[in-house]
């Protein structure tokens, strides 16, 4: 399960609702205990995709070493990345799925008329053919 | 020996290790030492015709390996090798648009292409 702390998960809705109607993304950094990892904090990072960002994000490659740097500076770990959909539900799309990494969260957050509606976490496979849902939690949830 | 930093998930295949070092002139050689010394990180890493993954890009201190010279890209001893994944997405066009507000389906169904 994936559990996002009170202040990341402000600034990650902040985030997401600052950005409307495009999409926006970022990392999500903090710790891992089993199977239980805690979000500490969230890294907003650009949306560098040059097609229309209302239906689509893109990651800098650079963004996300970065983001990692981060992480094992503060002796913690890059865990997830998340991402929004304006007026659509959290599901993880086709597109999601074919341009993603099975090695992270990916937490999706529903954007519904500028406003925070609800949110999934989604675990992909190598073959970027499916995806689990994965149970996601935060303060207000 | 150059060093190979392992990105948090992978770290279970490397025997818990957050950076290993591996000999090697370039960095196809270094990559080469560290998936044999760490077989489960190669599945990880690479596809069954042995090539990278396509969400795997490489990078050299902070260069892009394909934009020098791929595999052939020299390594000294002093360079640090970063794993980083290429990702993307978001909706599915004109008929994940069309959903209606609140569409949650109940696992990991996926929205079909238009």
């Amino acid at each position: 399960m994936i559990h996002i702390e009170r202040n990341p998960w402000r600034e990650m809705v902040n985030h997401a609702q600052a950005a409307y109607p495009n999409e926006c993304c970022g990392a999500m950094i903090g710790s891992i205990d089993g199977d239980t990892k805690t979000v500490l904090h969230a890294l907003a990072l650009d949306n560098v995709s040059t097609g229309s960002q209302r239906a689509r994000y893109e990651l800098r490659p650079e963004d996300l070493l970065r983001a990692d740097r981060e992480a094992r500076d503060k002796k913690l770990d890059l865990i997830g990345i998340y991402h929004s959909h304006p007026d659509c539900g959290a599901y993880f799309s086709e597109t999601d799925l074919k341009n993603s990494c099975p090695w992270y969260s990916f937490v999706v957050l529903s954007i519904q008329q500028g406003r925070f509606d609800h949110a999934n976490s989604w675990l992909p496979d190598a073959e970027q053919t499916h995806a689990e849902k994965e149970e996601l939690t935060w303060p207000e949830s | 020996m150059a060093r190979i930093l392992i990105p948090t998930p992978l770290r279970q295949f490397a025997e818990k290790h957050d950076s290993v070092e591996a000999e090697g002139a370039t960095v196809g050689e270094v990559l080469a030492a560290v998936t044999t010394r760490f077989p489960d990180l190669k599945k990880q890493l690479y596809n069954d015709e042995g090539k990278l993954r396509s969400f795997v890009n490489v990078y050299l201190n902070d260069e892009d390996i394909r934009y020098i010279k791929k595999d052939a890209t020299p390594v000294a001893p002093t360079d640090v090798l970063s794993i980083v994944p290429s990702i993307a997405g978001g909706l599915c066009g004109a008929r994940a648009s069309a959903l209606p507000p609140g569409f949650r389906p109940a696992s990991s169904t996926l929205v079909p292409n238009v």
